[in-house]
């Protein structure tokens, strides 16, 4: 409908301009004057028959953040009309020295106008905040800075309770109620900050169903002799509350999609029968340089829309005992090249992919020993796991390869810089963009993914 | 007239000089490994023995029946584990016993296949895996290309291992054979002639078809239908004994996998696992496996010596590395049952299209604080 109203409007400027052109050098007689005057007329009556299209079509363009389903089991992600791809980072800007329980939001240098200057400066126009600050000024200050001064939309998450001690009781009502009114609490504060772009429950708490991290049973489960069933059982119990608490959200905040925070695809064919009321799956994935099948077996097993809320490459080679940017580079474009190619309307891939945002923006110096406070100040070159997707350095020690401190596709330095932030007193840790922040930043300027675009464009051409 | 005799002549006088350069841009047809004891050609030698090297005996002059020539070389293989390996082998390198500590080798870019000739003394006889490159150290070779499990028959037959498209431009370790105690539990004599690098520019790259099924991990301890090696030892390497030959009470065949794990945590992980790789030992670092894409499930029979063991996964593929498994499926936790059991890990649905791990097991000490000891037969891709 509005791309109609847009060819019929053209269609009229160009009788209109036909006109003029054809009387540029003609004397201005009455006669002349009367036909103009008509010719004005029937562009006046012209028109008007079409300003209400005009008018309907401003009022029906969608608002707000929603996803679109098209054939082949396509999706793409629309906001206020537009097509949108997540190019984002995920962001927790833990200043050198500090720990995760550093409260970054109320930090008076505002940390988030210079990396948010950077980050449009590359590219990014998404952030993925995995859960929000208690105090809600403080959270629109951050939401509103990155989206007013830099356009950037905020993916704003909840852990589910997966951290409480001693474990997340999902299968317990009290527990769920508890972790239900923190949602809800979350959508309704923020749900009119125009920087919003959606929600996130969880994580990879699907692993907790597993047993593999934070175990958790009920009595449902303690009933059940057969390990195997118990694994499902918990497994209905978690992704059906997530689905209830989706359905809530949906009902306080229609304008933004619900995701869910998942560990790879395990359990997805539990949140198949359980969970069909989120609107699309946020996977946090390492795969190395390729995701390999993922997006097609999403399809055949959860026929959602894929975001993936998590992945990237570390940049310290363990073996070789030495920073390796091009490493991280390397697996970074690799991994952008292959969503690109999922993306709707490529039809090399399976066009259910959203987007992405990369872990992470800056290190995070505290991660290695989160409980020994002098080594949040030192930046620890030890491995903490193994995974052989990142074969480059898997002949390290024990294959522990995989470098917790060293994700970001910015590094901090100990030295200070000036905070940009108006009336900011003191300094922040200086960032120094590394070399996967410049590939990343040229691939997404020219991504070359879609050959049918191309072909359009010579075609435009000739 | 004259102009045109004289254009004839100067072609005359040029034309052998074209020849001889267009010989030498398609360059040699073929590069000998080996075709007789001390014949001029050959560039390597049998010199890398590997494994259990004492169960092998060599004869480079057997005369008994060669393929061409005058001999042909006589392998004899025990199968006694005289170095407790239960396996054996020999590379041809170049220079002798070089194991890439050395510069040696040749560039043998532009051939596209080695061939060999081979016959078992009973026909039979089964070789594990012949290989092309694959030394490693200082000196690597550029390539590592693997064939087989072969079985032999008792006439002369030839073999060829496809290299179209690889990187050939190092070889010290021109060809090489493996063979287990498992897959030739009473030994096996057998013969090798003629092998050689050819330039056949019509041969096309060895593309992977989809195998058929059913298709076998392990069906029993000497099958050539065996697939993949159960060498991925994982966590607590150190509490497993694993005994592919048992023959108490085998599910089907001569004999079964026996596994015990004692769960003493000797390397620290509280867990055990083992990978079936192909091929061995491969976390993804080889370009290999098979395109199981007509698999729809694997099925495998277990029991647990008690009953009650507890297994905590049981998988196939999901090995990551450079070259990933391109899907993954699991069952599990399982508690075996003291008799046989079938269990199925579903794969509809799953991309099966490239897989270097074919089956996987894991248990741990918290499960099993005494351990569990569990029996595995019959597994396939169906």
């Amino acid at each position: 409908m509005r791309s109609n109203s847009n060819k019929k409007t053209g269609a009229a400027f160009e009788t209109r301009r036909g006109f003029s052109l054809n009387n540029k050098f003609r004397l201005v007689t009455g006669a002349v004057l009367r036909s103009k005057i008509a010719g004005y007329r029937r562009f006046l009556l012209v028109a008007c028959g079409f300003l209400p299209v005009f008018f309907l079509s401003a009022c029906c363009t969608p608002k707000g953040v929603y996803i679109q389903k098209m054939k082949n089991r396509s999706y793409r992600l629309m906001v206020n009309g537009k097509p949108y791809i997540v190019k984002g980072v995920c962001y927790n800007p833990i200043p050198v020295g500090k720990n995760h329980e550093y409260d970054w939001w109320g930090d008076p240098n505002k940390p988030w106008i210079v990396d948010g200057k950077l980050m449009k400066e590359m590219g990014v126009n998404t952030v993925r905040i995995y859960q929000v600050n208690e105090d809600p000024q403080k959270v629109k200050q951050v939401i509103g800075d990155l989206y007013n001064l830099y356009g950037i939309r905020t993916l704003l998450g909840d852990w589910l309770g997966f951290w409480e001690y001693p474990c997340p009781f999902y299968g317990d009502k009290k527990f769920q109620e508890k972790v239900t009114q923190h949602v809800l609490e979350m959508v309704r504060l923020y749900k009119d900050e125009p920087g919003v772009l959606g929600w996130i429950l969880g994580n990879e708490n699907n692993y907790s169903c597993l047993g593999h991290v934070n175990p958790w049973s009920s009595p449902e489960v303690d009933k059940e002799p057969d390990p195997q069933k118990q694994k499902n059982i918990r497994a209905k119990i978690y992704y059906s509350f997530v689905n209830e608490i989706s359905k809530q959200v949906h009902q306080i905040d229609p304008n933004h999609p619900v995701g869910l925070g998942n560990g790879e695809l395990v359990g997805l064919d539990s949140a198949a029968k359980f969970c069909q009321d989120v609107d699309f799956v946020a996977c946090i994935i390492y795969r190395g340089k390729t995701f390999g099948n993922l997006f097609k077996s999403l399809q055949m097993t959860f026929d959602k829309p894929l975001l993936l809320a998590e992945f990237g490459a570390d940049c310290y080679d363990a073996y070789l005992k030495k920073e390796d940017q091009n490493m991280q580079a390397f697996f970074l474009q690799s991994q952008w090249s292959q969503i690109y190619e999922n993306l709707a309307g490529n039809k090399k891939g399976a066009g259910n992919c959203l987007g992405g945002t990369i872990f992470e923006w800056t290190d995070e110096w505290w991660k290695h020993n989160s409980d020994y406070p002098e080594g949040w100040a030192q930046h620890d070159t030890q491995s903490s796991w193994s995974n052989g997707s990142y074969y480059y350095d898997i002949r390290a020690e024990g294959n522990k390869n995989m470098n917790e401190e060293w994700f970001g596709i910015v590094a901090l330095s100990p030295q200070l810089e000036p905070a940009t932030a108006p009336g900011a007193a003191e300094s922040i840790n200086k960032r120094i963009p590394r070399k996967a922040y410049y590939v990343i930043r040229e691939f997404w300027k020219n991504p070359n993914y879609d050959a049918r675009h191309k072909k359009k464009s010579s075609r435009g051409k000739k | 007239m004259k102009k045109l005799l004289v254009v004839l002549m100067a072609l005359a006088l040029l034309s052998p000089v074209m020849a001889g350069a267009e010989d030498k841009a398609a360059g040699p047809k073929e590069f000998v490994v080996y075709l007789d004891k001390n014949a001029k050609d050959n560039h390597y030698i049998p010199s890398g023995w590997m494994g259990d090297y004492g169960d092998i005996k060599m004869n480079d002059q057997a005369a008994e029946n060669p393929h061409t020539g005058t001999s042909s070389i006589q392998f004899v293989y025990s199968a006694k584990k005289s170095q407790t390996q239960g396996w054996a082998g020999v590379y041809w390198q170049n220079p002798a016993n070089n194991w890439g500590n050395k510069k040696g080798g040749f560039d043998l870019t532009g051939m596209t296949k080695l061939t060999f000739w081979a016959r078992g003394a009973k026909g039979g006889e089964v070789i594990q895996k012949v290989m092309v490159g694959g030394i490693k150290g200082t000196y690597p070779d550029s390539a590592m290309i693997e064939m087989g499990p072969i079985e032999l028959t008792n006439t002369w037959k030839q073999y060829t291992v496809n290299l179209v498209g690889k990187d050939l431009s190092y070889l010290n370790g021109a060809f090489g054979w493996t063979i287990t105690s498992d897959m030739n539990p009473d030994g096996a004599t057998f013969y090798i002639d003629d092998i050689k690098f050819e330039a056949d520019p019509d041969l096309k790259p060895e593309g992977k078809k989809a195998q058929g099924m059913p298709f076998y991990v392990y069906a029993d301890r000497s099958s050539v239908v065996n697939h993949f090696i159960p060498s991925g030892w994982m966590g607590d390497y150190g509490d497993l004994k694993f005994e592919s030959s048992s023959k108490e009470d085998p599910y089907l065949g001569d004999t079964c996998i026996k596994i015990a794990y004692s769960g003493k945590a000797t390397q620290g992980a509280r867990w055990a696992g083992i990978f079936w790789q192909n091929p061995a030992n491969n976390w993804g670092s080889v370009d290999a496996g098979y395109d199981l894409s007509k698999a729809t499930k694997l099925t495998f029979w277990a029991r647990g010596a008690k009953g009650g063991e507890r297994i905590e996964e049981f998988k196939v593929g999901g090995i990551m590395g450079e070259f990933s498994d391109s899907d993954s499926a699991t069952i599990g936790p399982v508690l075996l049952n003291k008799e046989w059991t079938q269990y199925t890990i579903d794969l509809k649905g799953k991309d099966m299209s490239y897989i270097i791990g074919g089956f996987a097991w894991s248990a741990n000490v918290d499960n099993n604080p005494d351990g569990a000891t569990f029996y595995l037969d019959e597994i396939k891709f169906e």
